[in-house]
């Protein structure tokens, strides 16, 4: 498998975001990439909180940030390609917390591949990239036979669905 | 009135929905819960803008995982002599079969309570409760009381 371009991934990342129902209703898009590096972003709304008596958002709301970054770069890893892997675990240290009315950033990264398994981390952090509020690292599994690149044609027109 | 204010009363079932009602995550998410003698069972209503996966189709597995930490949360508050709004420290799931669009249950076990800290291990299941989607363990920080 060749590595892909950024204008590639960013097709990629961005039919998956509008694939995947729920984060798309979330307004989770695509922030940047950088190498293997993707960053997705969680705009803020009220109905994320958590703590409604700090306003900080629920740590729920970053998981389901986290876990759609790290299975997008599943995903679009230059080692693997789009075939379908689910998530075998996923643990998260909430090293902070995120403040009423920012939106929130995870960056995500392939940091092992095996026959069956992709290691992935990432983070989330709100204001800069340095100052994490939470840590993420799971287990995703690889399955070949399982091919995506029909869900991914440009011909479905408003992407995969 | 606030969360704080509200959790001040011993749960009952009608508590339960109360606590519920104030964090507008767990309203978005739908989140309800049953009190059955002293378990407490926590219910995701199947709901078409909670899929991930909209071929199989399937919950998207953040709001799995998003359900159980608030299943937990609720849980240990309702366990609490005073209870007070506990914060998470660190969350570790296992998805164990894909868990497709329909009512998700959730029931916690309190597996180790301390002063500051709590561990706190949930299941969520579909058809049966021993055949779990998903099982995750949490640790809580317990705020002092005001």
């Amino acid at each position: 498998m060749s590595a892909l371009t950024v204008a590639e991934k960013s097709d990629i990342i961005e039919k998956m975001c509008r694939y995947i129902t729920h984060g798309h209703l979330q307004g989770i898009c695509l922030e940047s990439i950088d190498g293997e590096e993707l960053t997705l972003r969680l705009p803020y709304r009220d109905e994320l909180v958590g703590n409604p008596d700090t306003g900080a958002i629920h740590g729920g709301a970053l998981t389901v940030l986290l876990d759609q970054a790290l299975g997008i770069a599943a995903i679009c890893c230059d080692r693997v390609g789009p075939v379908l892997t689910p998530t075998l675990d996923l643990r998260i240290d909430h090293l902070g917390t995120a403040p009423a009315g920012s939106d929130i950033f995870a960056t995500a990264r392939v940091y092992r591949v095996t026959r069956r398994v992709l290691f992935i981390a990432g983070f989330a952090y709100c204001e800069s990239r340095d100052k994490p509020i939470a840590r993420a690292t799971g287990s995703w599994v690889l399955m070949p036979e399982l091919d995506l690149t029909g869900l991914l044609e440009p011909a479905h027109g408003e992407g995969p669905s | 009135m606030s969360l704080s204010d509200i959790i001040r009363h011993g749960p009952d079932a009608a508590t339960l929905q109360l606590w519920l009602k104030k964090v507008p995550y767990a309203v978005y998410l739908d989140i309800r819960a049953e009190q059955h003698g002293d378990e407490i069972l926590f219910i995701l209503p199947a709901d078409d803008k909670l899929i991930g996966n909209p071929t199989l189709p399937a919950l998207h597995g953040g709001v799995v995982g998003a359900f159980m930490e608030q299943a937990a949360v609720f849980h240990l508050m309702a366990r609490m002599s005073e209870p007070v709004i506990p914060r998470v420290i660190d969350f570790s799931l296992d998805y164990l079969r894909p868990t497709r669009l329909r009512d998700t249950y959730a029931s916690c076990t309190l597996t180790r309570q301390g002063r500051q800290i709590a561990n706190v291990s949930i299941s969520a299941w579909q058809e049966r409760s021993d055949t779990p989607n998903a099982i995750a363990r949490a640790h809580f920080l317990i705020p002092e009381p005001d």
